[in-house]
């Protein structure tokens, strides 16, 4: 395509039907990251969406057989979003000013963010297994064997669940909290209202929009999580539909068509989700949003000891724990709660280091493919709010919903749809982590388009503007003012992204091969089919790499002296 | 080097709505042109338009008679290529770069020679003021400093065409009359070409060449700021200028001795511009004189409301059932309910359309 019919094409877009206009040439390299975009993220987003409703409506739809399951899933998915509201948005209200030591927790509550859920759930597998579980073993020796904690099981999958998933909607709705207009509840209090009546009628409902929002995505979230029922609940012979994808997959010959239906069903569910909340959304939305801060009540918080130990505890159980016993586990002989018999070592490093054949395949594939996404998907996501909020284009609010589309597409139905378009499509990319970059790439967009409009957003338009008028062209003012304005935000999500990628495991456990093995996949591998101080210390290492990464990142920022 | 600015049938829309409509006018070289509205009148994207940041439907528009946009041809040069420099009402100073740095950035993207930078620079910081504060980073200044920069960053690289966006609208009251004054002297100073968006019509009249009334969109009247403010051309007009007694009357007699006749049967005698029958006869409530004798044209009134202004008093009154807005030095006797009598001179009369 020339760059003309490319300018026209995008001017055709913008402007409609004014026969005149047609003729109007945009400039160059707007027009082509314009039209260039658009196209990349339509190739991202719809292929494999479209294969899976394909692919999986066909003869035999596997779910029907499985009543149980589907139940199972609906029922996870149901009570982890609960357990992770209640506790994220328990958070978000008591976390207010006036609580000792509330900056230092608003930063551990957000940390399983950093976590990956996989570690979190192998963690607390070896403090609560009902045999060998640290914490078990303690309770035991303490009042015999009558008292056990079981987290290898379905209510064990669903609360751990709840637990990593939390800092999601701690995120949105402190931000809801911040964002509410204080005189509101001024008004209220003058007006003769209690602060309880306060709390009932005017917070709670102005909240909702946002409780909402959150609650939705942490169902499709849990919808789409694999490694915490992977490890908690298949082995107590509970199964949801992610579970019973991998299954599908993994048995011989694989039962790929089974595998599609369930990604179907998934599919299905969040996309009914999804409408329904635009649904309700659209008929009550808010507009509280004043940036002044929030105040809920000038006086102390009632018991700040108590909402601050409810948030310590929330660290310890999320994070601390899990944590600890990660560390432990990579480090001892046998797992033991005799103090006596308890025997340190280095073996386990020393093999995962030095013996094990994938750890540093897979930790090379790890950082390229977190690097990579996290570029890719920061400057796409860039690209993409630039088109929306700077420009008339007429395709710009369906480019905004196209690319919020991977939201509510659980990861693993994204690489089913991958492996059915790459099946059939002669790229050489199956079985290389060019189909990972993809599958990761589209899976965070949203969160890249989020994170770049929000920064967008900050920046008055006029800052370009005067750019143009005082010459520069719009590559160099995108690179001379915008870009500069935009980095600290860019930096923030790349590093997000980049910790993302390094623990993804529903998609890269569908699309690796032996090549192209990541550390999280390693480590699932190793937790199946090996000793749990080997897995604990890959997963220890997983950590390290990924706080490295982001440790050098960071400090190269700071030489190069950005504020 | 100061150019003219043209600007032909020019129709900007956003979606379907046409935010200006064909509109015509010309910045002469040197001339300060105001666009003066509400907003919502288009004026802001006419200046968009010229700029380049808006791209016009219809229309054509040549800087120093070179067209920089025309859609019957097709042709739109962007806007860093049409030589322009612009004062936005954000001031839009670049918070990651000194004062020194936001000035130099057009000078460099339109390739001036680095060795020719720092003098270059130096001047118009000079110009406006802030010779010393070329290293201090941008967040560092105060709304008025911010507008200096604004100021120097535009005249900078002398621009054939200033344009400037409500640039005194963030400023405080006492700021802004500082800032006026000094730009009106820069601009004439450097000759230059500026067209000025104010929704503030003191602002107009104090530094206009001539001052285009803008309506929806459209220009409802064009003139120097004696004619706008003196002889408003209709009722948006005059009421925009602080015009607020527009009455309806019937307009008779001759040319020479023609008098509006208003509701209630009050007579006031008028010059007309050949207006007859139905109209609105306009006056402002300075030219009301109040005394407590009828003398030669007085008609009776009652005081019904004062407000206290500092220097002068706002009166309400009212006569045949009309109330008439007039202002004076404060005057004891003129307390609530006292009967006066009021006038205004054939000469502070004149005549509009009915229609709005």
């Amino acid at each position: 395509m020339t760059s003309r019919s490319i300018s026209k094409r995008c001017s055709t877009e913008g402007i409609a039907h004014s026969r005149v206009i047609l003729t109007v040439r945009l400039p160059r390299a707007e027009a082509v990251t314009g039209v260039g975009v658009s196209l990349v993220v339509a190739l991202l987003v719809l292929p494999p969406l479209v294969a899976v409703v394909f692919a999986g409506t066909g003869s035999g739809f596997a779910p029907l057989h499985h009543p149980d399951v589907v139940l199972n899933t609906l029922l996870f998915g149901l009570l982890t979003t609960l357990c992770a509201m209640l506790l994220g948005g328990g958070l978000a209200l008591s976390l207010v000013p006036g609580i000792p030591g509330r900056v230092l927790l608003e930063r551990l509550v957000v940390m399983p963010l950093y976590l990956t859920p996989l570690l979190t759930a192998m963690g607390w597998s070896w403090l609560a297994s009902p045999k060998s579980g640290l914490v078990n073993l303690l309770l035991h020796a303490a009042v015999g064997a009558r008292v056990t904690i079981n987290v290898v099981s379905a209510a064990g999958a669903i609360v751990v669940t709840g637990l990593t998933a939390a800092p999601l909607p701690f995120l949105l709705l402190s931000d809801a909290l911040r964002a509410l207009d204080p005189t509101l509840l001024e008004a209220a209090r003058v007006h003769g209202a209690k602060p309880r009546l306060v709390f009932r009628r005017i917070i709670l409902p102005l909240l909702l929009p946002a409780a909402l929002a959150s609650a939705v995505l942490v169902f499709v979230q849990a919808l789409g999580m694999f490694s915490v029922p992977a490890v908690l609940g298949m082995p107590a012979g509970f199964n949801v539909a992610t579970t019973e994808i991998y299954q599908s997959l993994e048995s011989y010959p694989p039962r790929t068509a089974d595998a599609t239906a369930w990604g179907v069903l998934l599919l299905a569910i969040t996309v009914l989700l999804t409408f329904a909340q635009a649904a309700v959304l659209g008929r009550r939305s808010f507009v509280t949003i004043t940036g002044k801060a929030f105040r809920p009540d000038q006086h102390r918080p009632r018991a700040p000891r108590l909402r601050a130990g409810m948030a310590w505890s929330y660290v310890a159980l999320a994070t601390v724990l899990p944590l600890i016993a990660l560390l432990w586990a990579a480090s001892s002989a046998f797992i033991t709660a005799d103090i006596g018999l308890m025997r340190f070592t280095s073996q386990h490093f020393v093999y995962v280091l030095r013996d094990y054949p994938k750890t540093w395949l897979a930790a090379g594939n790890s950082v390229l493919l977190g690097v990579l996404t996290a570029s890719l998907v920061s400057l796409l996501g860039l690209a993409v709010s630039w088109i929306v909020l700077r420009t008339r284009h007429r395709g710009r609010s369906l480019l905004d919903q196209l690319s919020m589309v991977p939201l509510s597409m659980p990861a693993m139905v994204f690489a089913l749809g991958l492996l059915w378009v790459y099946v059939q499509v002669p790229l050489p990319i199956y079985g290389t982590i060019g189909i990972l970059l993809i599958a990761y790439a589209t899976h965070y967009l949203p969160f890249g388009v989020r994170a770049t409009s929000a920064a967008l957003r900050q920046l008055h338009p006029e800052l370009e503007e005067a750019a143009r008028v005082a010459g520069a062209s719009w590559l160099h003012a995108m690179r001379r003012i915008t870009l500069p304005l935009v980095q600290p935000a860019m930096l923030a999500a790349w590093v997000l992204l980049f910790v993302m990628s390094m623990q993804e495991v529903s998609s890269s456990i569908l699309l690796y091969s032996s090549h192209s093995i990541v550390l999280s996949v390693a480590v699932f591998d190793l937790w199946e089919n090996g000793n749990p101080g080997d897995v604990a210390a890959l997963g220890f290492l997983q950590l390290i790499t990924s706080a490295v990464v982001v440790g050098v990142v960071l400090g190269m920022r700071q030489r190069r002296g950005f504020a | 080097m100061s150019r003219d600015v043209a600007v032909e049938a020019l129709t900007v829309a956003h979606g379907t709505v046409p935010a200006v409509r064909d509109i015509s006018f010309t910045a002469r070289r040197g001339e300060l042109l105001t666009l003066l509205g509400p907003s919502g009148c288009g004026k802001t994207t006419t200046l968009r338009a010229i700029a380049g940041l808006e791209i016009p439907r219809q229309g054509r528009i040549a800087i120093g008679g070179q067209t920089v946009f025309d859609a019957a041809h097709g042709e739109n040069l962007a806007p860093e290529r049409r030589g322009l420099a612009m004062v936005f009402q954000s001031y839009a100073i670049w918070p990651h770069m000194t004062v020194f740095e936001n000035v130099a950035f057009g000078l460099r993207a339109r390739g001036l020679a680095s060795r020719d930078l720092p003098h270059a620079v130096r001047r118009s910081l000079d110009l406006v003021g802030l010779g010393a504060f070329a290293d201090r980073p941008a967040t560092r200044l105060s709304g008025g400093q911010q507008q200096r920069v604004a100021l120097a960053r535009s005249i900078a690289g002398d621009p054939a065409v200033i344009l400037l966006d409500e640039p005194l609208s963030n400023l405080d009251a006492q700021l802004r009359l500082t800032m006026r004054a000094e730009f009106k002297a820069l601009q004439r100073r450097l000759e230059l070409t500026a067209i000025y968006v104010t929704h503030d019509q003191e602002e107009a009249l104090v530094l206009s060449d001539r001052i285009l009334v803008m309506r929806d969109g459209i220009i409802e009247q064009e003139g120097t700021p004696t004619e706008i403010h003196g002889t408003p051309k209709s009722r948006f007009v005059a009421e925009f200028v602080g015009v607020s007694n527009i009455l309806p009357c019937d307009v008779t007699g001759p040319q020479d001795a023609a008098v509006a006749v208003l509701a209630g049967g009050l007579r006031l005698p008028v010059r007309t511009n050949g207006m007859h029958g139905s109209a609105c006869v306009c006056f402002r409530p300075i030219n009301v004189r109040i005394s407590p004798t009828p003398g030669a044209f007085g008609q009776p009134a009652t005081v019904t409301a004062l407000s206290y202004l500092g220097d002068l008093m706002q009166y309400e009154l009212r006569s045949f059932g009309l109330t008439i807005q007039a202002r004076g030095v404060p005057d004891p006797s003129l307390v609530e309910g006292a009967q006066v009598f009021w006038s205004v001179a054939p000469d502070s009369c004149f005549l509009v359309p009915e229609s709005t």
